[in-house]
This record gives structure tokens, C-alpha cells and sequence, in this order.
């Protein structure tokens, strides 16, 4: 496999996306990168893997371009099952979705996202600093999915030690069985794609750690532009750089327009 | 129980709903009439209105229009997804305070995807002028789903840990069957329902293609629904399969025939997304959130709203071509033969 020597930010991401989702296993997408990554793994090591839409759609091919909307007409076409909001959900309440990607405009060591507002809160809820669009089904896929897979871009800002607001719960304070004593399901954060790496979360504390570093970057380099203390793992590797096949791939047959993934060299 | 916000019904009680149901004309009559007719008579002062589609997709733009016309006082707004219709309501009044007015918006998102954010949700919540509750998109198709099925409340697992717990009117039980931590959420009975549709006969039997969003839950659980189609068909074609028949007649109060009725934004069948009247529409009012001026916002609405009767007025300034290539981008989406 010969490397590409240019591929951008977000092609790493789709490439990593794709490599943590398993064959013939469901996928809770949303619009984006997470739809792209799940196209680029049915188009490689997973042609069994089934995307689910919130506004509805069971497994459609795609087969008439990437969607811009999660209720988009080209996820209804040809899919197997198609309902509304409430038939999506139930089916993840249920654990019929393996995976689900979600992110937001802030994440915490416990890999806890925030895509509601910023500013103080409690006090400043109802006039916030910042107001953000709100959860929309990303709280609900933290809740039921099994697994999910974060993608937040890699920005001190971003990483913080307290969130504003948590909109979608992880693995909440970190306590053993925190997520079974709330009452929800799931085991919780799987992965954290960045623009700098690949994370897992710690078994015993539940606490964001490193575990692949992209190229380019060194645990030392990603810690200083985290907000929080990262763990380490015991044996991290750096992750391999996209193939030119796997660029061809989303470059040529994924999203050749451009939709999701920018055309900007690295 | 852990008691959150103290609870209070913002649309109809489950009784009061009840109640409206029971007291309503549920015949199977002619319900056709025109938008300013349905709004005038289905849309007042202090309503909570319960908003149909999904983000910028099926949204009921041409009501939405003729409510920012007549004006409207007051109204709480109950959605899941939504994108232009809060914008065009949300716009109004920030252009026209003293003719548009929302008071409350009950939510999961307010924004428009691949399109961008929303400035004037940013607006009107930064600022203080209006009262919110966060859901999640579940939830408020949950919430509207157990006004529909008559009940009070609906348990689910969301939310359950996070914040959204703390500023809604959820509240956490123990489970009386298994013990574990489960979410209650209040029913969602609107006043009224604002639904577009692909096809409906004159009795307001409806088809919806593409995404259910929770529009049947909403027309269900409202006490009165308006709905628009770009297809008006006989009662013998939509109930040629009856199973595909989404909403039934009697939930149904108003039928209007308003083809493109909700674009800019797109409708399964019959056109694709405007993303540029979109992001034309929603680049009036991003300045706004940084204290710039309301004037290019106003000559919008005096032209496309204020300064036309009708919604086919509006529809009638986009060029034709661009029309129908949203059309074609929308027949390439859903390949069949007519």
C-alpha cells in the first residue's frame, strides 16, 4: 500500500472513522464526516456495515450522493426501513445501533460533549454567552447507542476540564457503573477522533487517553493543546497515514464534489 | 423522585387536550379554504404551535408566511429539528415586534445543518427575549408521541445524566418494575399543528414520503392541525392504500393546496434544498447577532411577506429555471416514472 503524501485533516479523520467500525454492525450517523467514514468502511474492510439516519432511513446503498441532511430524500431512497424521528430512537433505545457517531463544541476528559451554549451555568442558561443549536439527536445517541465515536476538532478550547453545559453525557463524573446508576444504556465513549489523534477511554477511571498519534504529532504535542491532564497508554502508536487508495476512494467515490471533505492540501 | 423545574402544562393539559377532542367536529367534511382562512381561524394569541418536518426539510414555510402577514402574539413554539420555520417566525419579530411575538420555544436544535447556524436563535436567546426549554430530539418526538397516545407523560432513557435533566420539566423516577433510574417526560399537546405534506384529499387524509419526522405525533396530539400539500388528490387515490394514509381525517382541520409550500426548504417528491436562498436568507440577519443593523432583514420581509398576498407570490420571484433544476436535482434523488 503506497502512502499518500497529501492528505488533509479531515481525510485522516474519515480514515480513522472508518477503521474503528466493525462489519456488519449498525451505525448511527449524522450528516458529515461520520456519513463519509461510514461510506469509506462499507467501500473497504466492512461492505455488511448498516447506516441508520435519525429522521428515519434503515440502511440505504447511497447510491444518489452524499446526503447534506440526516432527513435528506437520498437516505430514503432504496433504504430497507423507513419511518420518522420515533422509529429511529426506539430502534437505539432498544440496542439496535452498535455505533454512533456524535460530537460537539466542547468535550471533557470523561468524554462528556457540550453542544448546547456557553457561558455560566446554571445562571446564565436562560441568556447565555454563546447559544449553540442544542442537542438534536446527539443526546438521545449517547444515551442508547452502544458504542459511540466522538469526532471533536483538536483545540485547547475545546478540550476543557468542566463543560458549560453537558448536552450529551459519556461516562459521566468517571465513578465505576456512573452511566448504569444514571439509569442509561450502553457502554458509553468507544473513541475520540481529532485533528491530532485517536483516544480511548481508560478502563478503571474512565478518563481520555492516547492511544494513536497522528503523524506529525507527539504526545507531548497533543497534551500541551489539551485543556486537561491526558492518560497515556502503555504501548501508543503513531497511525498510519491515509493510503492513496483510501484518498482515491473518498476523493473519486465517497464525496467527489467535495460535499464534506475539503480539497485543501495538508 | 428528584423534582426538577416545578411542572406546568405549556400548551393544553392531557384534559384540557382530551377535552378538545371530545368537543371538536370530528365529521368527514370538505376542509378546504385558503391559508388566510386556516390561519386566521386556527392560529391565536398565546398558542403553543407544534411545528412539522425535520431541520429545512418539509418545514411549513407557506403557513409560517401568512402567520408573519396576520401577525401573531405570544406563541410558544414546539418542535424537534427545525430551521427555517423558527427563522421566518423568529425573523418577524425581530423586524416587527410589535405584530410578531414568541413568547416560549420548546426545542432539540435550532440551526440548519450543512447550511449554517441560526442567527436569530442566537439573537433572540443571548439577548433574554424569549423563554426556552432544551429537549432532545427524541424527546420532543416522545413528548408529542404521548400527547398522541392521550397519555400525561412518556418514560425514555434520555435524559438521564447531563444537563437537559436540570432545565426541562423531566423528571427522574426510580423504575417501579426494574428499580433502575428511568426519565418522565410531559406530554406535548399543542393548540395547534403546522404540518406540510407531500399529498392530502380534501377530508385531510395525508401522505408523507421521505422522513415520518413527528408529524403525525403532532397533528395526533394537537388540538387543532393546518395542513398544507403540494398535492391535492381525490379521497379514492389517497385511501387506494389505506396503510399509507400518515394522518387521518379527523385530526385534520384545515386543507390548503400550496404546492412548493415549503421551500426554500426541500419536500421528498417534488424539490430538492434552495441552499442559497438559505444561506442568502440567513446571511440578512447573522450581522444582527453582532449589533448590526435590521434594515436589509426588513426590506426582506416588506417584499417577500408584508409586500405580497399570497405565498405563490413569494414563489413567484424565484426565477423559473431555478425552480425547476430543484425540481430535477429532487427527481434525480428519487428516480421513477411519473
Amino acid at each position: 500500500m503506497t502512502v499518500s503524501t497529501d492528505y488533509t485533516a479531515q481525510e485522516i479523520i474519515v480514515v480513522a472513522g472508518a477503521k474503528i467500525l466493525e462489519d456488519n454492525k449498525i451505525v448511527f450517523v449524522g450528516t458529515g464526516l461520520p456519513m463519509v467514514a461510514s461510506l469509506l468502511a462499507i467501500l473497504t474492510h466492512a461492505p455488511g456495515l448498516i447506516p441508520v439516519f435519525e429522521a428515519g432511513a434503515v440502511g440505504p446503498p447511497l447510491k444518489r450522493g452524499l446526503p447534506i441532511s440526516v432527513g435528506d430524500s437520498k437516505t430514503f431512497t432504496g433504504a430497507s426501513y423507513v419511518k420518522g424521528l420515533n422509529g429511529a430512537f426506539e430502534l437505539t433505545q432498544r440496542g439496535f445501533a452498535d455505533f454512533g457517531f456524535i460530537g460537539g463544541a466542547e468535550v471533557d476528559m470523561y468524554g462528556n460533549l457540550n453542544s448546547t451554549m456557553m457561558g455560566d451555568f446554571p445562571e446564565s442558561y436562560s441568556k447565555p454567552k454563546v447559544r449553540l443549536p442544542g442537542s438534536g439527536g446527539a443526546s438521545d445517541m449517547a444515551a442508547s447507542c452502544d458504542r459511540t465515536i466522538l469526532i471533536v476538532p483538536h483545540d485547547k478550547k475545546k478540550f476543557n476540564e468542566k463543560l458549560s453545559y453537558v448536552t450529551s453525557p459519556g461516562h459521566l463524573d468517571g465513578t465505576p457503573g456512573a452511566r448504569q446508576k444514571a439509569g442509561m444504556q450502553g457502554k458509553g465513549p468507544y473513541r475520540v477522533i481529532t485533528t491530532r489523534g485517536i483516544f480511548d477511554f481508560e478502563e478503571k477511571t474512565k478518563r481520555m487517553r492516547i492511544l494513536h498519534t497522528f503523524p506529525g504529532e507527539t504526545v507531548e504535542s497533543i497534551q500541551a493543546n489539551t485543556g486537561f491532564e491526558l492518560l497515556v497508554a502503555p504501548d501508543v502508536t503513531q497511525f498510519a497515514p491515509p493510503t492513496t487508495e483510501e484518498v482515491r476512494l473518498i476523493r473519486e467515490v465517497v464525496d467527489p464534489n467535495g460535499a464534506f471533505v475539503k480539497r485543501v492540501a495538508k | 423522585m428528584e423534582t426538577n423545574a416545578k411542572m406546568f402544562w405549556t400548551g393544553l393539559s392531557p384534559d384540557e387536550a382530551r377535552e378538545a377532542l371530545v368537543n371538536k367536529d370530528k365529521s368527514k367534511k370538505d376542509k378546504r379554504m385558503t391559508l388566510k382562512e386556516a390561519v386566521s381561524r386556527f392560529v391565536k394569541p398565546g398558542d403553543n404551535v407544534g411545528i412539522g418536518g425535520f431541520v429545512d426539510i418539509r418545514q411549513p414555510v407557506a403557513i409560517c408566511h401568512e402567520m408573519i402577514r396576520q401577525g401573531f402574539k405570544d406563541l410558544t413554539l414546539s418542535f424537534q429539528s427545525a430551521g427555517m420555520a423558527p427563522e421566518l417566525l423568529g425573523g418577524a419579530m425581530l423586524v416587527r415586534p410589535d405584530h410578531c411575538s414568541i413568547k416560549r420555544i420548546e426545542l432539540a436544535y435550532w440551526a440548519h445543518e450543512a447550511f449554517g447556524l441560526s442567527p436569530t436563535w442566537r439573537y433572540l436567546a443571548e439577548r433574554g427575549m424569549i423563554e426556552f426549554e432544551d429537549w432532545s430530539n427524541y424527546n420532543m418526538s416522545a413528548r408529542f408521541k404521548a400527547g398522541a397516545m392521550g397519555l400525561p407523560f412518556i418514560p425514555t432513557r434520555s435524559p438521564l445524566g447531563g444537563d437537559i435533566k436540570n432545565t426541562s420539566r423531566t423528571k427522574i423516577i426510580d423504575c417501579p418494575f426494574t428499580g433502575r433510574p428511568i426519565a418522565l417526560l410531559p406530554a406535548s399537546n399543542p393548540n395547534v399543528g403546522l404540518i406540510h405534506v407531500q399529498a392530502a384529499d380534501m377530508y385531510g387524509n395525508c401522505i408523507i414520503r421521505g422522513t415520518d419526522a413527528t408529524c403525525a405525533e403532532i397533528a395526533m396530539a394537537s388540538a387543532h392541525t393546518i395542513v398544507t400539500c403540494e398535492q391535492l388528490v381525490s379521497h379514492e387515490l389517497i385511501t387506494s392504500n389505506p396503510k399509507d394514509v400518515m394522518i387521518p381525517f379527523p385530526a385534520v382541520d384545515a386543507v390548503v393546496h400550496v404546492p412548493f409550500g415549503a421551500y426554500p426548504g426541500a419536500c421528498r417528491r417534488h424539490y430538492y434544498f434552495n441552499g442559497d436562498a438559505i444561506r442568502g436568507f440567513l446571511a440578512l440577519i447573522a450581522p444582527m447577532v453582532k449589533g448590526g443593523s435590521a434594515d436589509a432583514l426588513k426590506a426582506w420581509y416588506d417584499e417577500n411577506i408584508f409586500g405580497v398576498e399570497s405565498f405563490e407570490d413569494y414563489i413567484e420571484k424565484f426565477p423559473t429555471k431555478k425552480l425547476l433544476a430543484d425540481q430535477l436535482a429532487e427527481n434525480y434523488n428519487c428516480e421513477r416514472l411519473a
